[in-house]
């Protein structure tokens, strides 16, 4: 297996990781303690796997921090107005349904632009990353919309376990890295993107369409964020448009430790899963060990620098 | 005549230069010399040593063993900086200007001529026009003109006015001409020959053998990193040289394909795009139509309507007699037409993924189904290509980067041959191959020929169309001006043809 050789370095970071805080942290290998590790990275894991398809095609997309903001308010927002069918199964499929619409079509006005005009994504992802900030602070005055305890489901999203164990946030988060792993490692379209991503002009020359893959990328992008912006707003019992700041950051940090090349054309899932979980390890290990957070982050820069110099050195 | 051989000091010696990485031995006891006021071509098929060879004479490869002399006193190498301090110059191929920046500008790039009121843009100026004169660059273009409005020719030079303003005194040439017309290659090997009185000492590598027989004073052959000697050129004829770089004899330099005279494959009527301009044309079943023209004159651009690359302004395309229309490559490759384009690094592979990613990436249907990737199949798209097509990759799962150019563009021809097309368009598929791959390149178009696909040709080097061609289409400005069969006429004739000399 080439794909599993190619993580085994960062597997290796993770596992030396693992036991270096194991032995650092009292109780911190405890299965609850890792149950709880897991269940904290799932949304930056989530928004990292639509991350990664866009920069394995040489994109970036920087509003999926906002874009987790404004879906997760537009949710709550439908939900608890009643008007749409309230707290039953009605209601909550509309108010799931019309925060993915709103997704998709944010990820499909990205995609359509980096596709057909001459914008670099950096660009039109910034500036959409604007707009969908102020949409989500249009709601409520810009204020925390609470979500009333008899949106039972909704709430499980967030905080629900599965048979009273896995947390459903992780349940969620592994379903998706199966489906966006099969997407990228079994199908065509996964070629296509590494063929787009490692030269876009031999990619058109071989007759790949790449006008419909990149704004299929995007979508699954946007898509992702917002499953993960429901989980967030779920878990936190309250849709905060402010909320999702500096996620996007996040999110590309895994990916990149995880491997993929930052130019496109490189990269794996099993890698971005494992970076993900990397950055995990570090902020509850840190966190744990009572580290103060001003240190966390220069501790999270440093290693986010070692990985990619690692991998770059490794090419 | 007996051209005298420069001034008969010796500028530059190589005496048993050794260069290994790792356990592959890239040079092995080379000697070389280059005599001032001479131009000495370097010549080997392409994994030789000639680059090895050069590199170490630049600086980026330190040599294992051996003495390098320069007028005869032992230098010191180890560098770049070395090299330069030496008067070593070295002209790649891939051209390293800054394009936005103006011909003066780039001619002192890194050694500005700062003073106290900061750049003394007026002294650097006249001092780059002076230089620019030198080569006969200044009646063409102004020194503040930006370099990417320069043809390459013309950056070209700008390249060697850089290398002079340092007083190079042994210039480098790697594979100078192989974006060059023919009048700019003209005016490329004047410059060269002005240079040569000027007794610098010139290296010129070039896989174009005329070319080379025509320039140079002396060469030196190198095969598989030993140096098979050196001769005078008029002691020389290709046939010769060729025998001794590929180290047997080639029994002829190109397979005419046999004619076999079928239906029409593909007709085109009136076809226009931005710098296409109303081409009609047939090509045959079993056929290669040669498209004979000079660069810029919009032979890329018509492979590229026709494949859909460039949209369409009008015209009609008719494959097996049936009106297709041709928007994107997609709907090229359902009428049967595959190009592969000119350039290999650029338009054709997936450089980073592997031999085998990029041989099996045009038939992903056949080995995806859903979510259901077959390795066994594949493998058997790739192995058949492998196989039918000679590519030398000694594993398909390592980077295609590794191969060498002429395997390179064997995979970009073999992988379209999963499924036989109708219509295949060639783009300069020679370009930057050595002597054998290209031998080999043209068995393989013969081969494709017999079994009945059509072919259209398109290449800058006129000898390979008049000879691998059935029928030569001179292209001009946009247009086909002349169409004729490939025995009847010579290359000298189409040169007259396609600069338009006769109309004076």
């Amino acid at each position: 297996m080439k794909a599993v050789k190619q993580v085994l370095p960062l597997a290796a970071a993770m596992a030396a990781l693992l036991i270096y805080f194991g032995l650092r942290v009292p109780n911190f290998l405890d299965p609850e303690n890792l149950l709880d590790l897991i269940q904290q990275i799932s949304v930056n894991a989530i928004l990292a796997f639509g991350m990664t398809l866009v920069i394995l095609i040489g994109g970036i997309d920087l509003s999926v921090g906002a874009l987790l903001a404004l879906v997760g308010t537009t949710t709550v927002y439908v939900l608890t107005q009643g008007r749409f069918g309230g707290a039953g199964l009605l209601g909550l499929t509309a108010a799931i349904g019309l925060g993915l619409a709103v997704a998709v079509g944010f990820g499909a006005f990205n995609g359509l632009c980096a596709a057909k005009t001459k914008m670099p994504p950096f660009i039109i992802t910034l500036a959409m990353m604007l707009v969908a900030r102020g949409c989500a602070l249009r709601f409520n005055e810009g204020r925390p919309m609470h979500i009333p305890d008899d949106h039972g489901v909704f709430l499980a999203l967030g905080n629900g376990r599965l048979f009273g164990v896995i947390p459903v946030p992780v349940v969620i988060m592994l379903t998706l890295f199966f489906i966006v792993g099969i997407l990228l490692h079994r199908t065509r379209f996964g070629q296509h993107l590494y063929a787009i991503g490692g030269n876009r002009e031999a990619a058109r020359f071989t007759g790949i369409p790449i006008v419909r893959n990149e704004i299929l990328v995007y979508v699954l992008c946007s898509v992702l964020a917002g499953l993960a912006g429901m989980i967030h707003t779920s878990q936190l019992y309250s849709a905060e448009p402010a909320s999702g700041m500096m996620f996007e950051l996040n999110a590309i940090a895994a990916v990149v430790v995880g491997g993929t090349s930052f130019t496109g054309g490189r990269g794996t899932m099993y890698g971005t899963l494992i970076g993900a979980i990397i950055i995990g390890i570090l902020d509850k290990g840190l966190n744990q060990q009572g580290v103060h957070f001003s240190l966390q982050y220069i501790v999270k820069g440093v290693v986010i620098l070692v990985a990619v110099y690692a991998d770059v050195r490794r090419r | 005549m007996v051209r005298p051989v420069g001034t008969e000091t010796e500028l530059l010696t190589f005496e048993g230069v050794t260069k290994r990485f790792g356990g592959v031995t890239a040079l092995d006891a080379v000697d070389f010399g280059l005599r001032k006021g001479e131009i000495h071509a370097l010549l080997g098929e392409n994994g030789a040593g000639k680059s090895t060879l050069i590199k170490v004479l630049g600086g980026i490869h330190v040599r294992d063993s051996g003495t390098i002399r320069i007028e005869g006193r032992q230098a010191r190498i180890r560098s770049v900086g070395d090299a330069n301090r030496y008067g070593i110059r070295i002209i790649h191929q891939e051209l390293s200007l800054a394009p936005n920046l103006s011909i003066a500008e780039n001619i002192y790039l890194g050694r500005e001529r700062q003073g106290l009121a900061g750049l003394r843009r007026r002294k650097m100026r006249g001092d780059a026009e002076a230089l620019v004169e030198k080569l006969g660059l200044h009646e063409i273009v102004a020194v503040d003109t930006v370099v990417s409005q320069l043809s390459v020719a013309h950056q070209q030079l700008v390249e060697i006015a850089r290398a002079l303003s340092c007083d190079a005194r042994i210039l480098v040439l790697d594979e100078p001409t192989s974006s060059l017309s023919e009048k700019e290659t003209e005016a490329l090997f004047d410059t060269l020959n002005r240079l040569r009185s000027q007794d610098v000492g010139i290296i010129y590598i070039s896989h174009r053998l005329e070319e080379v027989m025509r320039l140079a004073d002396r060469i030196t052959i190198l095969r598989d990193g030993r140096s098979v000697g050196t001769e005078f050129v008029d002691k020389m004829n290709q046939r010769e040289v060729i025998r001794r770089m590929v180290g047997h004899d080639i029994k002829d330099h190109f397979h005419r394909p046999i004619c076999q005279s079928r239906a029409v494959a593909l007709k085109v009527r009136g076809l226009s795009s931005s710098m296409v301009q109303g081409v009609s044309f047939d090509l045959h079943y079993g056929e290669v139509l040669g498209l004979a023209g000079l660069v810029g004159s919009g032979r890329t651009e018509l492979a590229r309507a026709l494949f859909g690359i460039d949209a369409v302004g009008g015209g009609e395309v008719w494959v097996d007699d049936e009106l297709v229309s041709i928007k994107n490559p997609l709907d090229a490759l359902d009428a049967g037409i595959v190009l592969v384009p000119e350039d290999r690094k650029g338009q054709g592979l997936v450089m980073f993924q592997s031999v085998g990613f990029n041989l099996a990436l045009p038939w992903l249907t056949h080995w995806i189904r859903g979510c259901f990737p077959s390795r066994r199949r594949r493998q058997g798209i790739i192995d058949r290509a492998i196989r039918n097509f000679s590519i030398k990759a000694a594993d398909t799962d390592a980077s295609i980067e590794y191969l060498s150019g002429g395997n390179q563009q064997k995979v970009l021809v073999g992988r379209w041959m999963e499924r036989r097309p109708k219509v295949l368009i060639l783009d300069e598929p020679t370009r930057g191959v050595d002597v054998g791959a290209r031998e080999e390149m043209f068995s393989i178009i013969a081969g494709l020929v017999e079994t009945g696909t059509a072919v259209l040709l398109i290449s800058s080097d006129l000898a390979e169309v008049v000879n691998s061609s059935h029928r030569v289409a001179l292209y001009r400005d946009g247009r086909i001006v002349n169409t004729v069969k490939a025995c009847e006429i010579s290359e000298e004739e189409i040169m007259v043809q396609l600069t338009g000399a006769q109309d004076q």
